[in-house]
């Protein structure tokens, strides 16, 4: 059902299109710019967040709690401090890489290759999701299928096709931006343009001075009941961090819990 | 001479006294030959196309590596000759066919699953005598360059990721420095393949491709080197080893995949197992035949013995007799054996049992290979045996005394 949905939604911004010539004019430039933005807007130069992920399956749930720090396009660093047992588990990434390290082993382990397209901690997220988060902008083709009028603020809605040599299985992905750079959607579609999995948010509200996706659902289109929350407790943008932050050394020895 | 004869007419005469017992035991040598002919045709048909197969897909009969490839096959143990100097040093070569490829472990990604595989970066050019499957019958097309863009999969790992030609899917390995190496590509051709595992085994891009997403510039990991029949892979092993240093590792195939080399051994072993076997279950119908044959002619031998014949003439008659019934046996057998295996060579469908067969690396079509040496391996044992066998009941026929046999009732 939600499949058709988008699917006549895709043909009626099509119209719209056709129907705004002026828009045709430099759209490739401002597609990219808009999806630019939102990556910027949602991660800052550097950036701080406390957040609770939540991983609902038809017959359990569980919850962590979990500290983040980015710095720029590549620095991430993702620590555990909720429930007890996973305390200290975290996961740094750099530019493609990525380490994972759980004080029960004590041991650092470098994300292999083969490992990438897994389950990030049992999340719907797959590793590659949150390694990578941003070659949305570089390695895709976009195109701006169209803007709406939604509560009087103005939406994009902009496909992005992944380039032939573009390591993406996704036939297009398409996201709805809202004009203040905060994303509402984003879908995965495969090569037939099925749906497959939607990150939605459903909750927005201005945090650390910004106005970001608060609540952010992913789900996978043919397993009912099944899907990851991510809630935003605390946010600060743009915050001082040392580079020592993101080394292997910080993340087998945490500072900062 | 002259005795030879009259011991040969004697023989021939005597085998068919009673023929009715001798059809039987004819009928029983012949079902026992051809039992051991027939299997071993089929377990040689078997491992023969084992061995085929698997040296198609390691393939070549002769391979080069980095030392410490075998024990980490990444791209961090790279082949230290590169393309241009083996090149120069096995163009004019004597060789089937040689090729050198990029052969690491893989990943491979579709919008729903994803795969383990070995990725082979190869020269389809230089390919087309090695690959286990004929470039023609690949749906869609194979590579075309070492430089093409596109991927070729098996069609049974396709059906896993749930992807098929014309549609896009993620490799991802590594590059030396053990940093993500991944590239998407478009699936231009499915191939297919004796048994399923192989089909989900191997992915196929263009080998400077492969070089450029693993970041490797020309260099490879594997050069592989086909001689005119497997059995005889020396002098392609020495041709090749005599041309490197020791820098490289050069294993003929069945250094590489002990398993399938000790198979060959083990065969030829079997074979002979199985011959003997059979034999033994015979060779007591066989003696309980002639002990008969002797006690029912128990007052003619001594007969003959007291007219003079030698007990050496009584003893030869009776194995005379004794290969007779042998030699007809055999060629019963052979020919049976032969008239039922060459309507069958075009292969047997056992897809029945495809499934338990495959988990040794055996196909859905078994082709028996009715090889000369190994009929001419049963028809010697039972000679051989059966003369022994037949040793015993003679050796006592020739050593009656003969007022005493005369007078047995």
């Amino acid at each position: 059902m939600r499949v058709k949905l988008t699917m006549r939604n895709r043909l009626l911004y099509s119209l719209i299109l056709l129907a705004i010539p002026a828009l045709g004019v430099g759209q490739e430039r401002d597609a990219k710019t808009i999806v630019r933005d939102a990556i910027d807007h949602w991660r800052g130069l550097s950036s701080y967040t406390e957040m609770t992920m939540i991983i609902h399956r038809p017959d359990w749930q569980r919850s962590m709690t979990m500290r983040a720090w980015t710095m720029g396009d590549d620095h991430s660093l993702v620590r555990v401090v909720e429930p007890r047992k996973d305390r200290g588990n975290g996961t740094l990434t750099d530019d493609k890489s990525m380490w994972s390290y759980s004080p029960k082993i004590n041991r650092v382990i470098k994300v292999p290759s083969s490992m990438m397209g897994q389950s990030w901690m049992g999340s719907d997220f797959s590793n590659k999701d949150v390694a990578r988060a941003d070659e949305i902008v570089d390695e895709y083709e976009h195109r701006l299928l169209g803007a709406e009028q939604v509560d009087g603020v103005t939406v994009y809605e902009i496909e992005a096709i992944p380039d032939e040599d573009a390591a993406v299985v996704w036939g297009s992905e398409v996201l709805r931006i809202r004009e203040d750079h905060v994303v509402l959607k984003h879908s995965f579609f495969d090569q037939d343009g099925e749906l497959v999995k939607s990150l939605t948010t459903l909750e927005i509200a201005e945090l650390g001075g910004r106005v970001t996706a608060r609540r952010q659902r992913m789900s996978k289109a043919d397993v009912a009941d099944e899907w990851t929350e991510i809630q935003v407790n605390e946010v600060d943008y743009d915050v001082e961090l040392k580079e020592s932050l993101f080394t292997l050394s910080n993340l087998r020895n945490p500072r900062d819990l | 001479m002259h005795l030879f004869g009259i011991l040969l007419r004697l023989a021939w005469r005597n085998l068919w006294r009673n023929h009715r017992r001798t059809i039987i035991m004819l009928g029983a040598i012949g079902v026992g030959v051809w039992a051991m002919i027939f299997m071993t045709a089929l377990t040689r048909g078997m491992v023969d196309q084992m061995i085929t197969d698997s040296i198609g897909v390691l393939p070549g009969h002769v391979q080069m590596h980095h030392p410490d490839y075998r024990d980490d096959p990444s791209i961090s143990n790279r082949v230290s000759i590169s393309d241009a100097a083996l090149n120069e040093k096995f163009d004019d070569a004597d060789f089937e066919a040689w090729a050198s490829r990029v052969r690491v472990p893989a990943v491979i990604t579709s919008e729903r699953e994803s795969r383990g595989v070995t990725l082979l970066g190869v020269d389809p050019a230089a390919e087309r005598d090695i690959s286990f499957f004929d470039y023609d019958e690949v749906e869609g097309r194979f590579l075309e360059s070492a430089s093409d863009q596109g991927i070729v999969i098996g069609k049974r790992l396709a059906e896993t990721l749930e992807t098929e030609i014309g549609k896009r899917i993620v490799l991802m390995s590594q590059d030396p420095e053990n940093d993500i190496a991944d590239r998407g590509f478009r699936i231009v051709g499915l191939y297919s393949a004796n048994t399923k595992a192989i089909e989900q085994a191997y992915a196929y891009i263009g080998k400077t491709t492969a070089q450029k997403m693993l970041r490797v510039d020309d260099a490879t990991t594997e050069v592989v080197f086909l001689g005119e029949d497997y059995r005889n892979v020396e002098p392609v092993y020495e041709a090749v080893t005599s041309a490197v240093d020791d820098t490289v590792l050069v294993q003929r195939w069945f250094d590489i995949d002990t398993y399938l080399g000790t198979m060959l051994g083990v065969m030829d072993g079997f074979v002979l197992v199985w011959v003997v076997v059979i034999f033994l279950a015979l060779s007591f119908g066989l003696v309980n035949t002639l002990v008969m044959a002797v006690f029912e002619r128990v007052r003619e031998i001594g007969l003959m013995l007291a007219l003079g014949m030698k007990p050496a003439s009584i003893l030869g008659q009776i194995l005379i007799e004794s290969m007779f019934l042998l030699a007809l046996g055999l060629a019963v057998g052979n020919f049976l054996a032969w008239a039922t295996i060459v309507p069958l060579q075009d292969g047997i469908d056992i897809s029945v049992v495809a499934e338990g067969m495959e988990m040794w690396g055996a196909s859905s079509m078994l082709y028996p290979k009715l090889y000369a040496s190994d009929m001419i391996l049963a028809s010697g044992v039972v000679l051989l045996l059966g003369f022994l066998a037949s040793l015993s009941p003679a050796w006592r026929a020739s050593r009656y005394e003969p007022v005493e046999a005369i007078t047995k009732v």
